[in-house]
């Protein structure tokens, strides 16, 4: 035993449950630990029930084997889920890479690239219901505006939009990309105006120029906003029903359907929201990786030049 | 004396309020007076205001209040399949075709019996109304009224009278039965594209998965016409192996997608939506269509060339084997969720809105979209079958012909049939994946028949 050890071993001996009443309060005591609960408890109170009490209460619903037994024999489901990993991997990866290339353009310090910007933002500004109504009106094989225009300025027939799985997956993917990309266009645009202008006058001193300051000062910059954007938007997208809801509407033939309006129909249309639930909570295999790559990914903080 | 401190004050304090809270009668609720009320949104704006005027009727005589929320069909669908749901119910719910929620509900036994509110004026009612009131219920085994019937509605056709004059025909040369009568309006379709109108089409069907409700019931009534009206019998029993129902759903889908394929139909309606076809009527974008009430109409009423002197309404001709083809309707009212606090003073209310005066004067103000699920009352009033709108009596005479209940009537399993979209997908099964009709209604039934083995009344 040291000398350290045995003088300490000299003094009073603190009672267990005070020791761990001490740890327990992090080292606050008296005022210090009642403003603490005072400030903490409001959080974990809204916490409890506007996430973990929503959270549980869905699983719950969803937590009976029968449904997924009823759900697996539903002929529909399986295009859904193949509809659902199209709409969310082209969507998502084409809005981050068009919107990422966007965001280069709207970097121009010209006045009439601001104008556009603000005329660029207002799909995302519109609420969704009238954006994709007009854009299931526009689709319109007979009398929509798309073939009306065709027509008029070429003589042609177009096709009947919403009337094939191809051609109505295509348009659910337009709109979605349409809608959403403006958002993620002024994320990147941030990211962007965020990087020091003295890193580009400095590769610009080394000879770097045009796409070579692009490939080492922006690109790895910008790569870790780029990837949590990307899968902060996959998670979002799986559960995003507004675009095929009101542009196909599933259809024709169920054939364009997507878990997230599948589950709706389940839900509200079919009277079975246990069902709805269980079609949403089908998405998790796939969902909680990304979860999870995301937070590791948030934890990173360094940036390799 | 034992030591009193301030902790066990606090205890004991703490304690007497929990277990006083908790063992305390719910006195307050019993007493209330007022209901809370979700009620669907009207298609046209009178009708909400012929409902307000009922509730403050029923305010003035009983001295009750009503807190009422009007809220369109969609969103009412989903408030109130999660109240269901979640057990957070008002006291009552009004909807006009709770089609699919409503037997399920029943079925589920999340429903107050409403047996003492329907007996006030069952001998009044309409059969339609009485069937489409009661449900089965799975838990109790027996069919019981859950629903307060107030209002029903037929299908008619929508034409444009002045483009059939246009095209040389006369409405009174129309064929008296069923699929002659869809015919007569192929010619005219050449005749007015030769004459201008080059996107015209002389049939606007519902061909549709998308909509929830148009596609189903202009199938259901081809299914009428060709027969096939027992493919639900009121026990509930599915009947897809009979071969009278199972030719009438082929012929039906036979007849709608060949129309399709001759291209008397817009390619578009695969993926309609419930508004597109009213979109389109209301453009002239085909002569004629067969959808749910005057709806269609009367979004058009404040257009007096349009509505008094251009479209034409006109109700059911006979079914294929020239005989008198039955409509098919359901019924909407008032229904009340089991945990409903107020339960007494819900029925009190749907008791005063059934009173025939009471619910003739509330689908007056509506300007008749719905008919009363009191058939005399449409007799005795002059208003239901006034000459002078050239659309409510045709439109109310589908009521006084020949009707049957919905088929969901029978089984809640039929909702589930419905929601699935089996005879949208069978069409397009024909039209897109080169099935034949048999194949396709073969198809469609053995998913109908894998749906109602999870709905057995046995």
């Amino acid at each position: 035993m040291s000398s350290t050890q045995q003088a300490l071993a000299f003094g009073r001996a603190i009672p267990a449950t005070r020791l761990t009443r001490q740890k327990w309060r992090g080292g606050l005591q008296g005022s210090e630990f009642a403003w603490a609960m005072a400030f903490v408890v409001p959080y974990v109170a809204i916490f409890l029930a506007f996430v973990i009490y929503p959270i549980g209460y869905g699983l719950w619903l969803g937590s009976e084997p029968a449904l997924y037994s009823e759900l697996f024999s539903d002929p529909i489901y399986l295009s859904t889920v193949t509809n659902t990993l199209l709409y969310v991997g082209i969507g998502v990866n084409l809005k981050m890479f068009l919107a990422f290339l966007l965001s280069g353009f709207f970097m121009r310090k010209r006045w009439w690239v601001k104008t556009v910007l603000v005329i660029y933002i207002l799909p995302w500004a519109i609420p969704s219901l009238p954006a994709f109504t007009s854009i299931h009106w526009m689709l319109n094989g007979n009398w929509g505006f798309l073939n009306s225009a065709l027509y008029e300025l070429f003589n042609i027939d177009g096709p009947i939009w919403l009337n094939d799985r191809g051609l109505g997956m295509t348009s659910n993917i337009a709109a979605y990309i349409w809608k959403n990309m403006p958002f993620w266009t002024v994320i990147f645009l941030a990211g962007r105006m965020a990087i020091p202008q003295e890193l580009y006058e400095a590769a610009e001193v080394d000879g770097a120029s045009g796409l070579r300051r692009f490939y080492h000062v922006t690109l790895p910059l910008m790569a870790n906003l780029y990837l949590v954007s990307t899968l902060l938007s996959t998670i979002w997208s799986l559960g995003e029903f507004n675009a095929v809801f009101f542009v196909t509407g599933g259809g024709p033939a169920m054939s364009t359907e997507v878990l997230a309006t599948l589950g709706i129909r389940h839900a509200f249309t079919m009277g079975e929201p246990r069902l709805g639930v269980a079609t949403v909570m089908s998405a998790l295999p796939v969902l909680i990786p990304i979860v999870i790559i995301l937070m590791r990914r948030l934890r990173k903080a360094e940036v390799q030049l | 004396m034992k030591y009193v401190s301030r902790r066990s004050v606090i205890c004991a304090s703490a304690g007497l309020a929990a277990t006083s809270a908790l063992s305390r009668p719910y006195i307050a609720n019993a007493q209330a007076k007022t209901i809370t009320f979700w009620v669907g949104q009207g298609f046209v704006k009178q009708e909400d205001a012929a409902l307000k005027k009922t509730i403050d009727d029923y305010e003035k005589a009983s001295g009750n209040k009503i807190d009422y929320s009007i809220i369109p069909f969609g969103p009412l669908n989903q408030k109130i399949v999660s109240a269901l749901t979640s057990g957070d119910v008002p006291d009552l719910f009004f909807q006009d075709a709770p089609t699919t929620i409503l037997p399920q509900a029943a079925w589920g036994d999340k429903l107050v019996d409403m047996t003492d509110v329907v007996k006030t004026q069952e001998s009044k009612l309409s059969d339609t109304a009485k069937l489409s009131a009661s449900f089965q219920n799975s838990k109790t085994k027996q069919r019981t009224y859950y629903l307060a019937p107030i209002k029903q509605a037929a299908t008619p056709f929508h034409i444009w009278g002045d483009l059939v004059e246009k095209a040389g025909f006369k409405m009174a040369d129309a064929p008296d039965t069923w699929d002659a009568f869809w015919d007569f309006f192929k010619p005219m379709q050449k005749v007015l594209r030769e004459k201008g109108m080059r996107k015209l089409f002389a049939q606007g069907v519902s061909l549709t998965t998308v909509g929830p409700n148009d596609g189903n019931n202009l199938f259901y009534h081809f299914v009428i016409a060709n027969g096939g009206q027992g493919v639900v019998t009121p026990d509930g029993k599915l009947h897809a192996d009979d071969p009278k129902v199972r030719e009438a759903f082929i012929r039906s889908v036979d007849y709608l997608t060949t129309s399709y394929k001759q291209g008397y139909v817009p390619a578009d309606v695969l993926s309609w939506s419930d508004s597109d076809n009213n979109n389109g009527f209301h453009q002239k974008l085909f002569i004629m269509d067969f959808d749910g009430t005057i709806s269609t109409e009367l979004a058009m009423i404040d257009n007096k060339k349009a509505y008094y002197e251009e479209s034409v309404t006109w109700g059911l001709p006979n079914g294929n084997d020239g005989k008198p083809m039955p409509g098919q309707t359901g019924a909407g009212g008032g229904y009340i969720p089991k945990g409903a606090k107020n339960i007494e003073v819900a029925k009190d209310f749907m008791k005063f809105f059934m009173q025939p005066q009471m619910m003739n004067e509330n689908l007056k103000g509506g300007l008749g979209r719905w008919f009363p699920a009191i058939p005399a009352l449409i007799e005795e009033d002059p208003f239901w079958l006034d000459p002078s709108d050239p659309h409510r009596a045709p439109y109310i005479k589908i009521a006084l012909g020949p009707m049957i209940p919905q088929f969901n009537a029978f089984n809640p399993a039929w909702g589930q049939v419905n929601a699935e979209q089996l005879w949208g997908r069978a069409e397009a099964d024909v039209i897109k994946n080169g099935m034949t009709p048999e194949q396709a209604i073969d198809k469609a039934f053995k998913r109908a028949q894998v749906i109602f083995e999870r709905f057995s009344f046995d």
